[in-house]
Formats: C-alpha cells, sequence, structure tokens
C-alpha cells in the first residue's frame, strides 16, 4: 500500500523528524523540572520532620516517655492546620499518644528510614520516619504530604501535555508546510506536464519571492527557452536543407535523366554529376559540423590551446596561394594566446576566415592576421583590403547559406561564416564584423587563459 | 594486392569490389562481423577494410580481436562517423588509417596501397635519406639535393616531401597530405594544397628533364622517378 502523497513528501518526513525531536526535548526539560522541584520541596518536608525527631528524642532523654507522651499531646493541640502527626506506641503496637489511630502495617520501625503511608482516619498521604524508642516503644513522626502529591500530580500533566501539544503543533506545521511546498512544486510539475505534452510555449509560473521555489522555476524556464531556440535551430536548418539541397539535387536529378536518355553518355556529362554531388555532400557535410558545434558535442574534448601555433600555421597554410592571387598575406602573432577550446575547431574558423579574405581580396591587396591579448580576452583579428560587407548586412551574413550577390560569382556555400559564428559561441566568444575603410575586419574575441606567470628562478639551495 | 573487405551494405561493397579489383587487387568479401573475422585469422591478406557499424560483431571489436590475437594486418576503418573523437577511438581500436563515408574511390585506393606498402617494408629501420630516382633527402642534415645539386626548401615544403618521399610511387590524395603535413582533418574550401604542390614542384622539377612529381587525375600527386 502507498501512502497519500502527502505524506511522502520530504517536507512532511523532514517535520516528522524535527516533531520527535521536540518532543524528546520537551520531555527532557520537563522531567528536569519535576526533579528539581519535588527534590527541593522533599528534602524541606522531611527537614522539618527531622528536626520534630531532634526535638521529641531530646525531651524523651530529658523526661523519660511520660514527658515525650505530653509534649506529643501539646504538639498536636498546638498544630491548628493538623499538618504533623505522632504516634507514640507501647510494645505491643497499642497507641500511648498521638493522632494515628494505629501502628500503619508494613511500616518496620527499626531501620530510622522515610516511609509513606496514608493515614486511615483522614486518608491524607503521610510522610514520616519510625523509631525505635526505649524498652519496645516505637515513635513514628510524620507530616502531611497532601500539597507534595498534588504538586506531582501537576508536573506529571503538565509534562504530558506538553509533549501532546508539541506532538500536534508540529503535526500540524508539517501538513501546512508539506501542503505549501506540494502546491508550489505542483505548478511546476504540472508546467513540465503541459510542456511534455507538446505546449513547447508554458513556463512555470514565478511569484517573485526569490526563494529556492522561485529559482528552480527560473532555472527551469532558462533551461525550456534554450531548448526552444535549439528548436526552432533546427528547425531552421531543416529548412536550409531543404531550400538549399533541394536546388543542387534537382539539377543533378535532371542531367542525370539527360544522361541516361543519350544514345551514347559522355564521360564529361559523369563526371560533371560526381562534381555536383561532391558540392552537395560538402554543403551536407559543413550543415552537419555546425549542427554538431552548436549541440555542443565539442565540449567535452575541449583542452587548453594555443592561438599562436594555429595562426602561424593557417598564414603559412594560405601564404601560397595567397602568393598566387597577388595578395600580400601576413600573420603576427607577438606572444601565446591561450585559450580554452578545440584546436581543430579554432584552426577552422581561422581557414575559413582567412579563406575568405584571401577569397574576396583584389590582387595587390592585402590580408593581415593579428592575434593579441587585451586583459582576459584573446582578440584575434583578420583584416582585408577588399570590398568589405555593407553595415546592414553584417548580421545577416552570420546566418547559414546568407550569400551576398556579389559572392554568388566565387565557389562557396555560404557556411563559412556561420561555422565561425557557432564554433565562437560555442568559445563563449563574440565574433564582429567591422570596417578596414576599405575592406573588412573581423574580430574573434574568445575569454583568454591566464598566462603562465614566469616564476622567480628558486634560489640554489 | 590480397584485401578483405568487411562490409554489410551490399553497394558499398560492390563498389569497392569493383574498383578494387579492377585496379588489380584480389578482393574477398564478408557481409558481418563473425566471418570478417573468421576469414581474416584464416586467411592472410595484404590489408583489411573494415566497416565500423556492422551487424553482430561491430567493426571495432573485430579489429580488437584481431589485434589481440597478434595479427597486424593493416586495417582501414570506413565509418559514417567522421568527428575527431570517433577517428581517435578508431585508430585506438587498432586501425590503421581511418576514412569517412562517403569517399571517392581514389581515396580508398591510395590510403589502402600506402598501408599495404607501409606493412610489407616491415619495421623499416628508421631511414636517414629517403631516395627518388635521383632526388635525395637527408633526414638528419635536413637537406635535399637532386643529381648532387642542394635544393632549398622551406620547413613546411621539406616535410610535404618527406610525405610524399615516404609514399614514393603511390598516389597521395589531398587529404591525406592534409592530415599527414599539416595535422588537420576537415576540407579548407580553396584547394590550397594545390598550390604547395606546385610550388614544391617547381623546386624539384624546374630545369630537370625528366618530372618527379606528377599530378593524378581526379585522385591527387605521385611522386615517381
Amino acid at each position: 500500500m502507498r501512502l497519500p502523497r502527502l505524506f511522502r513528501t520530504n517536507v512532511f518526513r523532514l517535520t516528522l523528524a524535527y516533531m520527535a525531536l521536540f518532543a524528546l526535548s520537551v520531555g527532557a526539560l520537563s522531567a528536569f523540572v519535576y526533579s528539581a522541584t519535588l527534590g527541593y520541596l522533599d528534602t524541606q518536608t522531611n527537614a522539618i520532620i527531622q528536626a520534630e525527631i531532634n526535638g521529641l528524642y531530646e525531651q524523651y532523654e530529658r523526661s523519660s516517655l511520660g514527658g515525650l507522651r505530653d509534649v506529643i499531646e501539646e504538639r498536636i493541640a498546638r498544630d491548628g492546620e493538623g499538618r504533623s502527626y505522632y504516634l507514640l506506641a507501647d510494645p505491643i503496637g497499642r497507641r500511648v499518644a498521638g493522632n494515628v489511630q494505629a501502628w500503619p502495617i508494613g511500616i518496620d520501625d527499626a531501620r530510622g528510614q522515610w516511609v509513606d503511608f496514608v493515614e486511615s482516619e483522614s486518608g491524607t498521604p503521610v510522610r514520616a520516619m519510625p523509631l525505635r524508642i526505649g524498652p519496645g516503644f516505637r515513635l513514628l513522626v510524620g507530616r502531611d504530604i497532601r500539597e507534595l502529591t498534588a504538586i506531582r500530580q501537576l508536573l506529571r500533566s503538565v509534562s504530558l501535555y506538553g509533549i501532546t501539544l508539541t506532538l500536534a503543533l508540529a503535526l500540524v506545521g508539517g501538513v501546512l508546510l508539506a501542503l505549501s511546498a506540494e502546491r508550489r512544486l505542483a505548478e511546476i510539475n504540472r508546467t513540465t506536464r503541459q510542456i511534455m505534452a507538446g505546449d513547447l510555449t508554458r513556463r512555470a509560473p514565478l511569484k517573485g519571492s526569490d526563494d529556492e521555489h522561485d529559482e528552480l522555476a527560473q532555472n527551469i524556464n532558462a533551461m525550456l527557452d534554450q531548448i526552444e531556440n535549439l528548436l526552432a535551430g533546427m528547425r531552421h536548418v531543416g529548412d536550409s536543407v531543404a531550400h538549399d539541397l533541394r536546388g543542387p539535387i534537382t539539377r543533378l536529378r535532371n542531367r542525370l535523366e539527360t544522361v541516361a536518355g543519350a544514345e551514347t553518355p559522355s564521360r564529361e556529362d559523369l563526371a560533371e554529376c560526381v562534381v555536383q554531388l561532391d558540392q552537395v555532400l560538402a554543403t551536407f557535410n559543413a550543415l552537419l559540423r555546425i549542427a554538431r558545434v552548436e549541440s555542443g558535442a565539442y565540449r567535452s574534448a575541449f583542452t587548453t590551446v594555443d592561438l599562436k601555433p594555429i595562426v602561424r600555421d593557417v598564414c603559412e597554410l594560405y601564404q601560397a596561394a595567397a602568393e598566387e592571387q597577388h595578395v600580400v598575406l601576413h600573420g603576427s602573432a607577438p606572444e601565446s594566446v591561450e585559450v580554452y577550446g578545440d584546436r581543430e575547431l579554432l584552426a577552422q574558423v581561422l581557414t575559413n576566415l582567412v579563406d575568405n579574405a584571401v577569397k574576396y581580396t583584389p590582387p595587390g591587396g592585402t590580408v593581415r592576421i593579428e592575434l593579441a591579448r587585451a586583459g582576459d580576452r584573446a582578440l584575434l583579428r583578420v583584416y582585408d583590403s577588399g570590398p568589405g560587407i555593407p553595415a546592414e548586412d553584417r548580421s545577416r551574413v552570420l546566418q547559414r547559406f546568407t550569400r551576398l550577390d556579389r559572392a554568388r560569382s566565387q565557389p562557396g556555400n555560404g557556411l563559412g561564416l556561420a561555422l565561425v559564428n557557432a564554433v565562437t559561441l560555442q568559445h563563449h566568444g563574440r565574433l564582429t564584423l567591422g570596417d578596414n575603410a576599405p575592406g573588412l575586419v573581423v574580430t574573434l574575441e574568445l575569454p583568454a587563459l591566464s598566462p603562465p606567470r614566469v616564476l622567480a628562478a628558486a634560489p640554489a639551495s | 594486392m590480397r584485401i578483405l573487405v568487411i562490409e554489410d551494405d551490399k553497394e558499398v561493397a560492390s563498389f569497392i569490389r569493383n574498383g578494387l579489383t579492377q585496379a588489380g587487387c584480389n578482393v574477398d568479401h564478408a557481409a558481418n562481423g563473425r566471418d570478417g573475422l573468421f576469414l581474416a585469422t584464416t586467411e592472410s591478406y595484404d590489408a583489411l577494410v573494415v566497416d565500423r557499424m556492422l551487424p553482430g560483431i561491430d567493426g571495432l571489436t573485430v579489429i580488437r580481436t584481431l589485434r589481440a590475437s597478434a595479427n597486424t594486418t593493416p586495417v582501414l576503418i570506413l565509418s559514417a562517423l567522421g568527428e575527431v573523437d570517433d577517428r581517435v577511438k578508431g585508430l585506438k581500436a587498432g586501425g590503421d588509417d581511418y576514412l569517412v563515408k562517403p569517399f571517392a574511390f581514389s581515396e580508398l585506393l591510395a590510403r589502402l596501397e600506402a598501408l599495404a606498402r607501409r606493412a610489407k617494408s616491415g619495421v623499416d629501420a628508421p631511414a636517414t635519406v629517403l631516395k627518388c630516382a635521383d632526388l635525395e633527402m637527408d633526414l638528419l642534415r635536413r637537406e635535399v639535393r637532386r643529381t648532387g645539386k642542394p635544393i632549398d626548401l622551406q620547413p613546411r615544403e621539406f616535410q610535404l616531401l618527406e610525405f610524399l618521399l615516404r609514399h614514393v610511387g603511390q598516389v597521395v590524395t589531398r587529404t591525406m597530405l592534409l592530415e599527414g603535413v599539416w595535422d588537420y582533418h576537415f576540407d579548407p574550401q580553396t584547394n590550397v594544397i594545390d598550390v604547395h604542390i606546385s610550388r614544391l614542384r617547381s623546386k624539384i622539377d624546374k630545369g630537370f628533364e625528366r618530372p618527379l612529381l606528377h599530378t593524378v587525375r581526379g585522385a591527387g600527386y605521385r611522386l615517381d622517378g
């Protein structure tokens, strides 16, 4: 059997535990008060009886049994409240003097110990001390302990009520707390269920109290935003793929149909088909790579990467191609700048940027790669002296498949900068396009790792 | 060359098989990991082509099992997974090279020849001099000479020529060069490799009657005497 939902909540269980702890504390406190109070009253009563015994014994020593009897009678007469009890009994237990009718049954006279008994005539509880006196005579001196008993009763019931009340309050508190926590969580749970059912626009409600539930709701909402963005991105990729691959695939299909229908298919036609298909595949692979980058698949393999050798390598890789086009390419990376990332992706990013720069720079122009550190940022800039990109198009070219009109004559799939942008974002960096008047300057800003500290040489010991 | 192709996709398998047969290879084919493993352990091959995803025993397990039984036949892994970590996993399992689908047949053939050649040359005593006809490279003194005349090369050109010399007589594709010389596993959009090759060619072939560095149409390059 399962407990009702409320009783399974964590808050409720915690409250139960606290409730037990509180009850234990109240119990311990009551026990202490009980024993301290009663101990004090006990001692007082006993001291009074002890004093009386001492007085009576003195009297007995002074004037024997007869004197003792007189003093007892006198004391009884003087005790208006009737709180003192005396009994002087002869060797066979008969009363000689005192206000107790007979020696109470079960009381051993010899030990000189405290005894409690109920006086048979009035039914009063009495604390007393028996004493052997003279030749076979016994003396019993006692005091009414009704008050003591009453206080004991009172303390007992107060403790009991206290513990019961604590338990009851804790139970009510626990239920209330569990209910309120349950209500907040139920709202969040309802939202998540609605989202699971397909309504991605739902968000967990915020109470504005800035407590941990609000924080949870906020985080869930932020996560949902991210998921929605990713989904939108995927949808966009899907649309783009459909749009951009359908064209080439259709052309390829038509060409193949022509080739298939020809009497003697020419080798050139077939080779052209393969070239077209390779382009489709390249576009497809580039899209996949962007999608993989955006999904964060590379993040787990991130490590410390020095950008300096990348600048040197890419510069060297493109040197020959640039010279071929009569474009001057130089790289400047005066110092090592380390970032946390993926070497291959960062190299590809720089390759794409340099590739673009060299491609769009007219003969006689210059392309410059610069690596610098600015505080805790790594700045990687690629300048060219090409036609540049008009300010209004700059954000557009970072999107997939954007190709400005004059780029359509150049080979390319319109995915280069989109990949650069995706990689930059995954590295928590920023990509900005600026004016090099004339030309374009692309700035890649990445969080740099702090430079290795130059340690002072340890003194030789 | 005797080649075993372990590939479950019929189209791809017959594509590889036809191509290799035309190139003069003797080809066996297994359509699943179990049969492949059986053939690979009972017959002797110059190289294996192993698809990564196979029904039953997968490709990497086949390679691991072979390596565990001290079989050192070179293995070329074929895979639709082309990311760096996939490649690393494949090579760690004991593969010698990694080719991502879809691939051009010339690429496959060039890589297979390189693998088989490397295996045949045995545990090559670390050569200090590489040669192709009258071209000589001294790896210790970092010098290149042709017919005794010194040729001045940039460090990267030196690496490029070294790679070509180590694969002398074989077709070397652009991707192989990018991987082997630059250690990049992505395709730069423009073909920058061609320009590097043409520079190297002008240094080692210009002024000599017989060219050594040949372009193989639709495939790559070949250094040959």
